[in-house]
């Protein structure tokens, strides 16, 4: 009897356990592309790659919310908007992606095993075929979202063979590897290959790591081969995720939402708090709140083709 | 007859501005110290060796260590994790991607993490080379 209260006990842990492993929203920015980068923010163990070196690696969880997740994800989507580049956070849209396609950014709390930095890559290894991944350590960025989401930005750059962006004198020697947008003072830019925490990054065309007689366009590069990721079509872009579903309007305890398909929502407050979910259809879509729920809520939507997510000022 | 000279000239000047330009905008090659060329067949030989394996890969450079890791990945690559022990721990990685039409392609990288250099495998007009270089180009934060 004993031996059976055991094993009973021991699956309801695995089942408690699988359901603490299963915690992230499902969120695609772009399905109709094949090329994936999987943001895994779930946990997972590694083993058999270039990370290996002391043996399997246990990521543990981010512990992140799904309000947190949802942001997470749409900060890194906007900046992949030009691309025909799915960034998902469901594994088994990763596993369904080519297989010199994809790449997995691995998002969890301690590095320790590498040394204490934000994140580390191999350059190019989205088309190496062999399933390395990528680190994002939360740690290291202070658990901040915002400069989790910049940190997998920059990674997922390196991933698709992005050197640093650097600073060079007019000798062509290096000031610094990692440009924070010095070369502008006055400019609040900063390339995404450099230093991207700090000012508004975005992908630039510049000088690389590699030398100051190269010439590194971020685009170009995501773009072209190896990758051949490709741009999305003109007009593509707007109609993806951005407008899928827009504000129509705004009261207390209320929202009126105007929706281009049938999804399905989430509303949470900035502690990862669910206060509602249902379903949306095409046209305009009314969503009761609580009338004290103030401050930042984040909406997040999912279809069969699209997701996206929008802050909401309350 | 002058003038139509002026102008070819002129043209053959624009058009070769405009190739050395497309050039700067190609990815750059990474800078490297070493190069060793291994030929296809002992790429190859590598996916079928026992668990420890002893071979070289060319004349000068051998692979002495034992397969960590083999993995298959979809149905089209097959990737190997060697720990080598004649260079100090350093881990050599190499995939074997099939294309669909059947052609075989490898990539692969030989590196110990923290370390100054590693190598990485390139391809070039149907040759294989191990390029030493710094490792921040291939491995960094």
């Amino acid at each position: 009897m004993k031996r059976y209260s055991n094993h009973i006990i021991a699956s309801l842990l695995l089942f408690i356990h699988i359901n603490v492993y299963a915690q992230s929203p499902l969120l695609n920015s772009y399905s109709a592309a094949a090329p994936t980068v999987y943001l895994d923010f779930d946990g997972t163990e590694v083993n058999g790659t270039i990370w290996n070196e002391q043996g399997r690696i246990i990521a543990a969880p981010s512990g992140l919310s799904s309000a947190s997740i949802t942001w997470i994800h749409k900060l890194i989507s906007d900046h992949f908007k030009l691309f025909n580049l799915n960034i998902t956070t469901d594994p088994a849209v990763y596993e369904r992606a080519p297989v010199n396609q994809r790449t997995r950014i691995i998002i969890t709390p301690d590095g320790s095993w590498y040394g204490q930095v934000p994140g580390v890559s191999a350059i190019g290894s989205f088309v190496w075929g062999d399933d390395t991944p990528a680190w994002v350590f939360m740690n290291a960025l202070g658990n901040n979202p915002f400069f989790i989401a910049a940190s997998a930005t920059h990674q997922i750059g390196h991933t698709l063979g992005l050197q640093h962006q650097s600073l060079y004198d007019g000798y062509g020697v290096m000031i610094t590897e990692l440009s924070g947008g010095e070369n502008n003072i006055l400019s609040n830019e900063a390339p995404l290959m450099g230093i991207p925490f700090y000012k508004q990054a975005d992908w630039k065309d510049g000088h690389p790591s590699t030398g100051a007689q190269n010439m590194q366009s971020d685009t170009a590069m995501i773009a072209g081969a190896p990758n051949y990721i490709g741009y999305r079509k003109t007009g593509e872009e707007t109609a993806s995720s951005e407008n899928a579903v827009k504000i129509e309007k705004q009261e207390p305890g209320s929202l009126v939402l105007n929706s281009s398909g049938n999804y399905s929502y989430r509303l949470f407050d900035i502690s990862g708090r669910l206060l509602t979910q249902g379903s949306l259809k095409t046209g305009y879509n009314e969503i009761r709140t609580n009338p004290a729920s103030t401050g930042v809520l984040v909406l997040q939507w999912s279809g069969e083709s699209v997701s996206g997510a929008q802050k909401i000022i309350n | 007859m002058n003038t139509l000279k002026t102008i070819l000239s002129g043209l053959c000047l624009l058009s070769s501005l405009l190739l050395s330009a497309q050039e700067k905008n190609a990815p750059a090659e990474l800078p490297y110290s070493n190069k060793i060329e291994v030929s296809d067949q002992a790429l190859e030989s590598l996916f079928h060796a026992p668990e420890n394996i002893s071979m070289e890969l060319a004349p000068g450079f051998r692979i002495d260590g034992k397969i960590e890791n083999k993995s298959n990945h979809g149905n089209s690559v097959i990737s190997l994790l060697v720990k080598l022990n004649n260079a100090a721990g350093s881990m050599l990685s190499i995939s074997r991607y099939k294309d669909p039409k059947g052609g075989i392609y490898y990539t692969g990288r030989l590196l110990k993490l923290h370390e100054p250099d590693g190598m990485m495998l390139v391809e070039k007009d149907k040759h294989y080379f191990f390029i030493e270089t710094q490792q921040r180009f291939l491995v960094t934060e």
